[in-house]
């Protein structure tokens, strides 16, 4: 380093005493000029204290110039100390074997003082520029180094959001499920999801936020908790998808914007409903190796505007199908000719696969793309996710009826009608079946008679599901919002002539289940009950 | 929902057939008015064949109590299945209003 209010030192190295002398002459005004007459001896010199520049002959006895200048090169303490040749040879062949050594210029004898100044002080100037640059690079160097540790830091948290232990439900043999993900960079706005939601549903998400990085990865990690918030009591695809996308455009002063697709899937019957929000269509691959395009759309991206509503399809399972989810960047990884993987590479890769299981199938996925790829740059995340419908429906009854009437006490005789029915053609008990038909005509002579302002134009929603362990009821309105769970209890101590008239058909209803919900999702009332089948009822 | 009439003695017996519920309590509640206004005072109930009944039944229930007083005759409701059973005893009538096991049982009760 050159220190700054001392005078640079300049180390002069000649065998003869008088060469010494003229340099000293024409450098001792602004340097410290330190000499020695031969190699060794300014070899130890350089080891005590290293000079900022050198002077050095070439031809000495002993040890010649080339030599020292060789050994200062190989020492990394003294390789930066620029090395001047002092020679009254001019064949260029020499000076191109210094310059191959490393020295950084070539003065000739005689000395002609004003160049000797000149290229001493131009050699000190760049070394001290070359050495502020490298103390900048240093502190750059740490930085980095630092937001490399913090962005190896963020790649483990964002992975460890996502579920990765497989099998990740080894209890269950109705289904298996893998999925992976590779981001392209430390942190990336792939994400994955799968959780289960009762005895029966699991719900699947694979989605992709716009932009790649740190901001597309917090994004990542708010969409992907409010999915698994929202998810929470509520069971339809459109509804989560509806409400998450409200709150995440609500407050988005980046406009970023994720891609979705959200399945839920009650894995005893293969089931399921889904809702895509912008995302590339996933694959049924069935077992016959036959592929179906879950093509349906829902709406647009998620986080872009807020009170779309958006909608939602069914689909089914067979024994032995498989539901592939995957992010873009399966099909938009590129060759190292900027050639797409696509989608059409996919199928026919999904068709001919082997179908052990999920994990054989995500890999074998991966593995084409990366073959593919062949050590292009990722330019994308890549994310997969296989799940296997291992056994269809169990043994027993297992139903659904969807019913949807018009708000008017006149269709509910009609809907009674129809859950005998039900009740009758899955062999329920028949204190369920006498149960079912009460709560229902309460929970809609309610929703009717005081659910609006004025019901007609207004329809009711009744879905029943039943297995072979639990019947479960849901009625969803669309009038004022109203929690009936919260009513209080009538007192039924009163005797005959106490005893206010009504009030009753709540509190039958919350006794005679096994629970009971209400939530208010997208403009509806929805109260969710069921009733377990395993005792004697 | 059906209810057949008979009568034994003094008493009159409502045998009712189906559901009581939000559709059909209002044609019950007619029927019974109208053998009230009659004169009918003494009331029995007969569930047998009933499958269920909701809060709305259980109104037509509290109502021709209240209607009948106590002086003015009496109800009795016999052949609750389990499940009109487990309305009566959440909601509490099955200890305000006279409940008998059978219609020989709530005969002999008049």
């Amino acid at each position: 380093m050159t220190e700054i209010k001392q005078k640079p030192v300049v180390l002069a190295v000649d065998d003869t005493p008088e060469n010494l002398d003229v340099v000293k002459g024409i450098l001792a005004r602004d340097y410290t000029v330190k000499v020695a007459i031969n190699g060794q001896m300014a070899l130890k010199i350089v080891e005590k204290a290293p000079p900022d520049l050198i002077l050095l002959d070439i031809m000495m006895p002993g040890m010649s110039g080339y030599e020292v200048c060789e050994q200062l090169k190989a020492n990394p303490a003294t390789r930066d100390i620029p090395v001047i040749f002092l020679t009254a040879m001019e064949q260029t062949t020499e000076e191109t074997k210094g310059f191959e050594l490393g020295a950084a210029d070539y003065i000739t004898k005689p000395v002609n003082p004003p160049i000797l100044e000149a290229r001493v002080m131009t050699h000190l100037a760049l070394k001290q520029s070359m050495d502020e640059l490298q103390a900048a690079y240093g502190i750059i160097k740490q930085q980095k180094d630092r937001m490399q540790e913090e962005l190896n830091v963020g790649h483990t948290i964002q992975m460890s959001m996502l579920p990765q232990a497989f099998p990740a439900f080894p209890d269950r043999t109705e289904f298996d499920l893998h999925a992976l993900l590779t981001p392209a960079r430390e942190v990336g706005g792939d994400f994955y999801d799968f959780f289960l939601l009762d005895e029966d549903r699991i719900c699947l998400v694979v989605g992709d936020v716009s932009g790649k990085g740190v901001p597309a990865a917090l994004f990542m990690a708010v969409s992907q908790t409010m999915i698994k918030t929202a998810a929470k009591g509520d069971t339809s695809p459109a509804s989560i998808v509806t409400r998450v996308n409200d709150a995440l455009s609500a407050d988005n002063p980046t406009s970023m914007f994720v891609t979705l697709f959200l399945a839920i899937l009650d894995f005893r019957s293969g089931c399921f409903s889904y809702c895509n929000a912008g995302h590339n269509p996933p694959y049924i691959v069935h077992a016959d190796g036959g592929l179906t395009c879950l093509n349906q759309r829902h709406g647009v991206v998620m986080g872009a505007m807020e009170g779309l509503a958006y909608g939602e399809s069914e689909g089914k399972l067979q024994e032995g199908d498989a539901l592939f989810l995957f992010t873009d960047g399966v099909t938009e990884a590129m060759d190292t000719e900027g050639q797409l993987y696509d989608e059409t590479r996919l199928e026919q890769l999904l068709e001919r696969l082997d179908r052990s299981g999920a994990e054989q199938l995500t890999g074998a996925v991966l593995e084409s793309v990366e073959g593919f790829a062949q050590g292009a740059e990722q330019s994308d995340d890549i994310t997969i996710l296989a799940y296997y419908a291992r056994q269809s429906s169990e043994s027993g009854a297992r139903d659904t009826l969807d019913l949807t009437i018009d708000a008017d006490l006149a269709q509910i005789a009609e809907v009674l009608e129809k859950v005998q029915a039900f009740a009758d053609r899955v062999e329920l008990p028949v204190g369920t079946g006498q149960k079912m038909g009460m709560i229902l005509d309460e929970l809609l002579s309610n929703s009717i008679s005081y659910g609006f302002e004025d019901p007609s134009g207004h329809e009711i929603d009744v879905h029943i599901h039943a297995d072979a362990r639990r019947l479960t009821l849901k009625v969803s309105d669309e009038g004022i919002p109203f929690n009936p769970f919260t009513l209080r209890r009538p007192d039924t101590n009163l005797g005959v002539d106490e005893r206010p008239i009504g009030g009753l058909g709540v509190m039958l209803v919350k006794e005679m289940t096994d629970s009971q919900g209400y939530e208010r999702l997208s403009g509806h009332n929805v109260i969710t009950l069921t009733i377990e089948l395993n005792q004697n009822n | 929902m059906k209810i057949d009439i008979s009568q034994s003695g003094d008493v009159h017996v409502l045998a009712f057939e189906g559901n009581l519920d939000t559709t059909t309590s209002p044609e019950a509640e007619r029927q019974i008015n109208e053998l009230i206004d009659g004169g009918a005072s003494n009331l029995l109930v007969n569930f047998d064949q009933l499958n269920f009944i909701a809060s709305s039944g259980l109104r037509v229930l509290l109502a021709t109590a209240k209607k009948l007083g106590p002086a003015a005759g009496t109800m009795r409701i016999c052949g609750l299945n389990a499940t009109v059973q487990e309305v009566f005893d959440i909601s509490g009538f099955g200890t305000i209003l006279n409940v008998s096991k059978t219609q020989e049982d709530a005969l002999a009760e008049f």
